[in-house]
């Protein structure tokens, strides 16, 4: 049976060796704790790599995840760079003394005020959009006007909308909160879940599914995966994209919610001046120009272009409400939705 | 660094213990070695628990406003999923477990084994691939909206999602309860059966009345992992919109930012499954003396006749159909999809190796170290050891987001103290595999432990009597005897890590891929095609994994 342990041996070797040598990072190599998971940030990585010869070593997880790890690793932490796919949580991470100022007029003026910290310890590198979409066959663009229109009892049993455990409906909420006040933001809460086709669940692309199959007749969607389903693989996602069509609501007023994915320098590090470099990297004109093509997301940057089916999308009037701001409402948001049985 | 200082105590050579009626080993301090080593070993594993207990004490934000507003709803779900699911795991488990070991029919030896395999489709992987149910139902539900109400309307889709989640939960769960039941009912003893039989009882007498009962506290044992299972899945309950205690947890923690509550939760978590292991202990308490007399007439099986087979081959067929069968066929099509269009292959080889390397390795180590660590508990009758050897298996019952937070913190404090020559372990393989460790401890601990209740001690005592060590006794008595028990449960434990995610997302190294990480972004970007391919990996080698299992569980314990 000794012969077990042998066998067993190379393995268990070959775990320490394994254990030992993965994480630590050179010099010239920088750490990114992420909650971003597209195939396209990968070759954007590898991009930066070939461009610089600096690697990049990832961590793909839950951004709230991430801070939590930030926070137990503490000044021990390999990463350098955080970040996430919400702004509400780039701000928490901020406010917990996870992030230092990035120091770079050349980054923070590059992108409009709204999508950056004032205090300059994140900055925005792509907008998201959530609108609403509707049916092509069963609704009007005329009955379709601002977020809180949807509370209106002629949306009952008509709203398709993802769970209140996600980050986007979270920072909407938020928005709602900072424009109408508590009160009239958990009212909304309570009447849009009354008229919801079916209780929440499922992502974005499946709430856009839902008006294809007829279930729903208007969802509240981030505007790429209008465009993701539409360039997808997947017949079935297509015929779901064609079947809907896309409305910024709130023009008359404030402007369409609109979040980011961001990023910031984690506090402590050594490497900040290459952390910079990729910040800059991301923020280029080339590169702002790649992900409005390829993820259909808006850019950041103020130079950067559309991408044509953004352009098809429209010109649209965005909520320039500090994400600080909404970051501190976000538990807030968070105990309406429940208060309101928003599951 | 943790697997290895455990490691050590208990292979150093060590032989005197003095007679055991001379000391009383109550609540002692351990003085010898492997006391030691349970010491070392049960601590380890107590510390992240321990660890993230520790926040308990502090001041919480949330708690009132989650008791007011859907603790209700998250206990309501998960007593929902927790009864159902068991109910419909005991009827697709029991019957073909008793058919299978007691006829013969087309297909038998086919199903015998086969019926396990659902065991290697993660319940994140079987909910995507079930998720297009719902969607299929659109069509149903509109027309009862139109034509009978929109409030019926509602009630359809509630009960049309959450049967399917039901059903799905439990066609993934219950070989669990297939496998205790096979195991239960080919051992029992042939002469009750036969007896019962011969005082003229119908076969269905014989099952209610006999062999069922008999059986009962290997049901037990299968439902108190069906049940864990179920309070611990994060991934389906979450795809289909059914919030439960643990996605109460990750929402609390991670939504919030509010961990006391969210420990809270995870309190009441491991207190509900802590009762549940004690009513489970309480049954298989009586199971001893049933063991002990099961006798060595060999199993004669009854051939069934052309009609009764094929039914016996379709109560079988139904649940390896919805476990299996149902949920492979999408992922081949889908997978077939993704590979023969220009999309590339979605697997790097690198993630595929490492992934597989981790999984192997780690479960290699974990059941080794748990092999001796049963062993140094039972090799003296203390209260304090055979607590131990429970506690240390407690891991099984707490959320993996919780045990990974746990390590966070266990192993952050060690890397603070800065130890000369001790590299940091934070964000290393050995943090993520400690982690798996703690919380799969279980189910090597459970095997051993079976495994030696069923060798019982002679040969031990006989060993022990002729002058030889107990390391010497353990490698040359016990390792050898026990060696299907223990590929058996190192195969499980290998299947469990492959698919394990929530853990391995929150303490991976950098730039470290899974086969189960990879699916999962995949599925969160919902690229069904291309995510079906690294799952189709994971149920293949999964499947592997489990058939070797099977293999050596139904083996005679010490053939050689």
């Amino acid at each position: 049976m000794k012969r077990l342990l042998f066998r067993a041996f190379p393995f268990v070797a070959g775990l320490m060796v394994a254990g030992t040598t993965v994480s630590f990072a050179q010099d010239d190599e920088l750490t990114l704790y992420t909650q971003r998971h597209y195939a396209f940030d990968e070759e954007l990585q590898q991009m930066f790599t070939e461009e610089t010869g600096i690697k990049i070593n990832v961590v793909k997880a839950n951004a709230d995840e991430l801070i939590t790890r930030l926070q137990e690793e503490g000044e021990n932490t390999p990463a350098d760079l955080y970040m996430t796919a919400d702004g509400g949580t780039l701000s928490r991470a901020a406010e917990a003394g996870l992030l230092q100022p990035i120091q770079s007029e050349k980054i923070m003026e590059s992108v409009p005020k709204f999508l950056r910290d004032p205090d300059g310890r994140w900055v925005a590198i792509t907008q998201r959009a959530r609108v609403i979409v509707y049916s092509k066959d069963r609704v009007a663009p005329a009955e379709l006007s601002t977020y809180e229109n949807l509370a209106d009892p002629s949306w009952r049993g008509r709203i398709a909308i993802r769970s209140s455990s996600n980050s986007y409906n979270q920072s909407l909420m938020t928005t709602i909160i900072a424009a109408n006040g508590a009160e009239e933001a958990e009212k909304w809460a309570a009447a849009v879940r009354k008229n919801m086709a079916r209780p929440p669940q499922g992502s974005d692309r499946d709430q856009i599914r839902a008006i294809a199959g007829g279930l729903a007749d208007v969802a509240v969607v981030n505007t790429y995966y209008v465009g993701l389903l539409e360039t997808s693989e997947d017949a079935k996602d297509r015929e779901a994209a064609a079947a809907v069509k896309l409305f910024f609501p709130n023009q008359e007023g404030r402007g369409t919610h609109v979040n980011i994915s961001g990023i910031g320098i984690v506090k402590g590090t050594k490497k900040a001046d290459l952390a910079r470099k990729y910040i800059e990297f991301l923020l280029s004109d080339k590169v702002q120009n790649m992900i409005s093509e390829a993820t259909f997301e808006y850019p950041a940057a103020k130079t950067a272009k559309w991408s044509e089916m953004q352009e098809g999308w429209g010109e649209f009037k965005a909520d320039e409400v500090s994400m600080s701001k909404l970051g501190a409402l976000n538990a807030e948001a968070i105990r309406m939705f429940n208060r309101a049985g928003w599951e | 660094m943790a697997i290895t200082g455990t490691a050590e105590a208990p292979t150093s050579p060590e032989a005197q213990l003095p007679p055991r009626s001379t000391r009383k080993a109550w609540l002692r301090w351990p003085t010898d070695r492997w006391g030691f080593g349970v010491a070392v070993v049960a601590g380890l594993i107590l510390l992240p628990l321990i660890a993230v207990l520790l926040y308990l004490g502090r001041e919480s934000v949330e708690w009132d406003h989650l008791v007011s507003t859907v603790l209700g709803g998250y206990l309501k779900n998960t007593l929902i999923l927790v009864l159902a699911v068991t109910a419909t795991v005991l009827l697709m488990a029991i019957p073909p477990a008793w058919i299978v070991t007691n006829y013969d029919f087309p297909g038998r030896w086919l199903f015998s084994w086969a019926l396990v395999l659902p065991l290697a489709i993660p319940t994140y992987v079987a909910a995507f691939v079930f998720y297009q149910g719902p969607e299929a139902a659109i069509p149903l539900l509109i027309w009862i909206r139109t034509n009978i109400s929109i409030d019926a309307f509602f009630v359809a889709e509630l009960v049309i999602r959450y049967g399917l989640l039901i059903v799905m939960l439990a066609a993934v769960l219950y070989p669990y309860v297939y496998l205790a039941c096979r195991a239960a009912f080919s051992q029992q003893s042939r002469t009750v059966i036969e007896a019962a039989r011969c005082l003229g009882d119908s076969p269905r007498k014989v099952f209610f009345g006999v062999a069922l009962p008999m059986a009962r506290p290997a049901i037990a044992a299968g439902t108190a992992l069906v049940i864990m299972e179920v309070i611990n899945d994060y991934g389906a309950v979450h795809f289909f919109g059914v919030p439960t205690l643990t996605e109460g947890i990750f929402r609390t923690w991670f939504n919030m930012g509010d961990k006391v509550s969210a420990l809270r939760l995870a309190g009441i978590v491991m207190l509900a499954v802590a009762v549940l292991l004690v009513v489970e202990q309480l049954l298989r308490g009586r199971a001893r003396y049933v063991e002990a007399e099961a006798s060595s007439v060999p199993l004669v099986r009854t051939k069934l006749p052309r009609g009764r087979g094929m039914f016996a081959a379709m109560v079988c067929l139904v649940p390896l159909s919805i476990g299996f069968l149902y949920p492979v066929t999408r992922l081949v099509m889908w997978a077939w999809a993704n590979l023969t269009s220009d999309a590339g292959v979605p697997i790097r080889a690198e993630a595929l190796g490492r992934g597989l390397l981790l999984a192997a390795g780690t479960a290699t180590a974990v059941t080794l170290i748990a092999a001796i660590f049963m062993y140094a508990v039972r090799l003296r009758t203390s209260a304090t050891r055979s607590s131990l050897g429970r506690v240390a298996g407690l891991g099984y019952a707490t959320p993996g987001a919780v045990i990974a937070v746990g390590v966070l913190v266990a192993v952050g404090a060690f890397d603070r103290l800065d130890l000369p020559w001790v590299p940091i372990i934070s964000g290393t393989l050995f943090a993520i595999a400690f982690a798996y460790m703690v919380r799969f401890f279980a189910i090597p601990l459970q095997f051993t432990r079976a495994g030696m209740d069923r060798l019982g001690k002679p040969l031990e005592e006989a060993s022990r009597l002729l002058g030889k060590s107990p390391m010497a006794t353990f490698l040359k008595i016990d390792l050898p005897l026990l060696r299907g028990p223990l590929i058996a449960a190192g195969m499980l434990l290998f299947v469990d890590i492959l698919k394990e995610l929530p853990l391995t997302l929150i303490l991976r190294p950098a730039n470290f891929e899974t086969l189960a990480t990879t699916a999962f972004s995949l599925a969160s970007e919902a690229r069904l095609q291309a995510c079906a391919v690294p799952s189709l990996v994971i149920v293949i080698a999964g499947g592997i994994g489990l058939v070797v299992m099977n293999r050596w569980m139904s083996a005679p314990s010490s053939h050689e």
